[in-house]
C-alpha cells in the first residue's frame, strides 16, 4: 500500500500537494461549548481536535490534590469515528494514556498552578477527526482553551510535527506520511524560546534530528503568529460585545473601557 | 441518574412554579414547548451518516444546550467465520463525554453511558425497524451498522436529543452499492498468453468470469461498483422512531426540561414513536424513570398525550431532514458540475 504513495516527488510536492516546508490549513474556534470555562477547538487540515477545561476547581478526589499547587488532569476522549476503521478506545487505553501523559508533561511546567493550591484544572480532550498530528492538535488546542479559559500561563505552547524523507525534511504531516517516515513532534514556547516537548517514536539519525529540530522551532513561531491572532479577534469581540450591551456600572468606567480596548488593538 | 444535584428549596421552588396557575418556567417557556432545536446533517466526513444534534443552545455566541453528535459506520461482517448476522445487523453505542458531564466521577459516567446505550440499542436494534439493505451476500457477508453517539454536553432532555440525532444519523446514512462476483475457473483449463486474444463465438460459450446477471447464492465475493455517490439511503429510513420524554410532576405533565426541571420532578416517562409512512404511529419503547408512580388510567392518556407531541416532533423533524437533504444534494450536484 505505501509503496504506491509518493511521499515527495520530483517537483518538491507532496501527497497532498503542500511543499516541503508547508503546514496545513489552521481553523481556531474559539466560542464556548456548554458549559466549559474554557474551550477552543482547532483543526490542522483534516485533523479535528476540541478541548474543554473546567476549573481551577476543587478536585473530585481530596486525597489527590497538592498543598501549594493545582494539579493538572487530562482526559483523552477518541471518538469512535475519528479514523477511517470504525476502533473504539476505551480510557484505559494505552495509547490514549500515552497522549494524556504527554499533554500533561507539556503543560505542568507552562501552567501557573503555583497560584491555585489544593485545586484541580480539568482539561478534556476530544478528537474529532484525525489525519496525523494528534499530539500537536491537542497540545495547540489546549493551549487555546487554557487561555480562553483565563488560566494563567507563562506563555503559549505551540506543538508542530515533522518527519524526514530520505534527507528532506517535512512538516505537518499526514497519516499516510506519519506511517512511512521517523517523525517528532516538538512544543516550543516561542517567547521564551523553550522546548516543552519532544517525541520521536522511531530511529532518526542525529545530523538529521538536529535540522528538523530547528525547523519544527520554526514552525512553531508561525503556529504562535495563527494562534495569537485568534486570541485577539476573540477578545476583540467580546470587548465589542461588551460595549454594545447597556453598561451595567456608572459612567466612569467609561474611560476604562475605551483603554482596555486601545491596548488590545496596540498589542 | 442524578446528574446534578439541588437544594430542596431550589427543588420546591421549581416545582411551585410548574404547578402555578399559568405555569412559569425560568426560560419563559410553556409546558409543552421545546428549546431551538439545532440540526445539521453529514458532520463526520469519514462516517457513513452523520448529524450533530443541539438542543437549547444560547443564541448568539454563547454556548449551552444539549449537544449531541452522532455517526453511523458501516462494515462487512463475514456471516459463516465471523460474527455476522444474516441480514445484517445494527449495533448501538453512547459515550458521554466528560466534559457534559464535569462532576460526576468516570465510574458514574460509564454506569450512564451504559444506560443511554441500553435504551437505544434495545429500540433501535428491534427487528420491527431493521433496514431491509443491510445484507451483502445471502448466508456469506452482511453490514454491521454501528451507530456511535457523543453527548457533548448535557442541559437535560438527553433522551429525546439522542433520539434526534440518532434518526438524524440514519437518514444520513448511505450504504454503498455492492455487485455480488463469482470466479470461475476458465473450462479449456489453459492458463497461457495466448489466450488474450478471446473471440466472439468463444467468448458467448464460457461466460465471462465477473458476470453478475445471476447474482445467485453461488456468488462468493462482491465489489463496489463506482459511481457518483456514496450509496444508496438506509431501507425503512421514515420508521427511525422519535422519543419524547413527559415529566411528570402531578397534575401537570412538561417537555423538554433542563437539567434543574429534571432533577425536580418525580417522575419522568419516556416514549417513543415510529410514524412509519401509511399506517398507524407504533409505540416503540416505553421508560418509566423515577421515584414517583401513576396509574393505568393516567398512564393511559399520557401516553395518548405523548404520542400527539411525537407526531409535532417528528413531523418537524422530518421537515428539517428533508431540508438538509436538499441542501448537502445541491451542494454535491453543484460541485459535481463546477469540476
Amino acid at each position: 500500500m505505501s509503496s504506491r504513495i509518493e511521499i515527495l516527488n520530483d517537483g518538491g510536492y507532496r501527497s497532498d500537494g503542500r511543499r516541503q516546508y508547508e503546514l496545513r490549513d489552521i481553523t481556531i474556534d474559539l466560542t464556548p461549548q456548554g458549559t466549559a470555562d474554557g474551550s477552543a477547538s482547532i483543526t490542522h487540515g483534516l485533523t479535528q481536535v476540541s478541548v474543554s477545561i473546567f476549573g481551577p476547581r476543587e478536585a473530585k478526589q481530596r486525597s489527590q490534590t497538592l498543598h501549594d499547587r493545582a494539579i493538572l488532569n487530562v482526559e483523552v476522549n477518541v471518538l469512535p469515528f475519528s479514523t477511517g476503521d470504525r476502533r473504539r478506545r476505551g480510557r484505559s487505553d494505552r495509547r490514549i494514556l500515552e497522549l494524556a501523559a504527554s499533554i500533561k508533561s507539556t503543560f505542568e511546567p507552562v501552567v501557573q498552578t503555583s497560584l491555585y493550591p489544593r485545586s484541580q484544572i480539568d482539561i478534556f480532550v476530544s478528537v474529532l477527526q484525525q489525519d496525523g498530528g494528534l499530539l500537536q492538535a491537542c497540545i495547540n488546542a489546549t493551549t487555546l482553551a487554557l487561555a480562553s479559559a483565563g488560566v494563567p500561563m507563562f506563555d503559549f505552547v505551540c506543538a508542530v510535527s515533522g518527519g524526514v524523507h530520505s534527507a528532506a525534511p517535512l512538516l505537518d504531516l499526514t497519516t499516510l506520511e506519519e506511517n512511512d517516515l521517523p517523525h517528532v513532534t516538538v512544543a516550543v514556547m516561542p517567547r521564551t524560546k523553550k522546548v516543552t516537548l519532544v517525541t520521536l517514536e522511531t530511529r532518526l539519525h542525529v545530523d538529521r534530528f538536529a535540522d528538523i529540530f530547528r525547523l519544527a522551532c520554526d514552525a512553531g513561531q508561525t503556529i504562535h503568529a495563527e494562534m495569537r491572532r485568534a486570541v485577539k479577534e476573540r477578545t476583540r469581540t467580546l470587548v465589542a460585545a461588551m460595549g454594545a450591551g447597556p453598561r451595567a456600572g456608572p459612567g466612569e468606567h467609561m474611560d476604562r473601557d475605551v483603554v482596555m480596548d486601545d491596548t488590545i488593538i496596540d498589542y | 441518574m442524578a446528574t446534578v444535584t439541588i437544594s430542596k428549596a431550589e427543588r420546591s421552588y421549581i416545582q411551585t412554579s410548574l404547578q402555578a396557575k399559568p405555569p412559569l418556567r425560568a426560560d419563559g417557556r410553556a409546558l409543552l414547548d421545546y428549546r431551538t432545536v439545532l440540526l445539521e446533517t453529514g458532520v463526520a466526513p469519514l462516517a457513513n451518516g452523520s448529524a450533530k444534534l443541539n438542543i437549547g443552545k444560547t443564541s448568539g455566541e454563547g454556548g449551552g444546550g444539549t449537544e449531541i453528535l452522532a455517526a453511523t459506520k458501516l462494515e462487512v461482517e463475514d456471516i459463516e467465520n465471523g460474527e455476522g448476522v444474516e441480514g445484517g445487523r445494527i449495533s448501538c453505542s453512547v459515550t458521554c463525554s466528560p466534559s457534559a458531564y464535569p462532576h460526576i466521577s468516570s465510574n458514574a459516567l460509564d454506569d450512564l453511558q451504559y444506560d443511554y446505550t441500553t435504551i437505544l440499542q434495545q429500540t433501535l436494534s428491534h427487528p420491527t425497524l431493521h433496514p431491509p439493505n443491510l445484507g451483502i451476500l445471502p448466508k456469506k457477508r452482511s453490514w454491521l451498522l454501528s451507530l456511535d453517539l457523543v453527548v457533548v454536553s448535557d442541559s437535560g432532555n438527553v433522551f429525546d436529543a439522542l433520539f434526534m440525532a440518532a434518526r438524524a444519523a440514519l437518514w444520513d446514512t448511505k450504504v454503498p452499492r455492492t455487485r455480488p462476483v463469482q470466479y470461475r475457473a476458465n473450462p479449456s483449463g489453459r492458463s497461457s498468453g495466448d489466450n488474450m486474444q478471446v473471440d466472439q463465438e468463444n467468448d458467448q460459450e464460457t461466460t465471462s468470469g465477473f458476470d453478475t446477471r445471476q447474482m445467485a447464492a453461488t456468488a462468493a465475493d462482491f465489489e463496489l461498483p463506482d459511481y457518483w455517490d456514496e450509496g444508496e439511503t438506509l431501507g425503512g429510513r421514515e420508521k427511525w422512531p422519535v422519543c419524547v420524554t413527559l415529566n411528570i410532576l402531578p397534575p401537570v405533565h412538561f417537555l423538554d426540561a433542563n437539567v434543574h426541571e429534571e432533577a425536580s420532578v418525580p417522575l419522568r416517562l419516556l416514549l417513543a414513536f415510529s410514524f412509519p409512512p401509511n399506517s398507524s404511529a407504533n409505540l416503540q419503547a416505553m421508560r418509566l424513570l423515577g421515584p414517583g408512580e401513576l396509574d393505568l388510567a393516567q398512564m393511559k392518556s399520557l401516553i395518548a398525550y405523548g404520542q400527539k407531541y411525537a407526531k409535532d416532533l417528528f413531523t418537524a423533524l422530518e421537515v428539517k431532514l428533508r431540508e438538509e437533504d436538499t441542501r448537502r444534494n445541491v451542494k454535491a450536484r453543484t460541485r459535481f458540475a463546477a469540476r
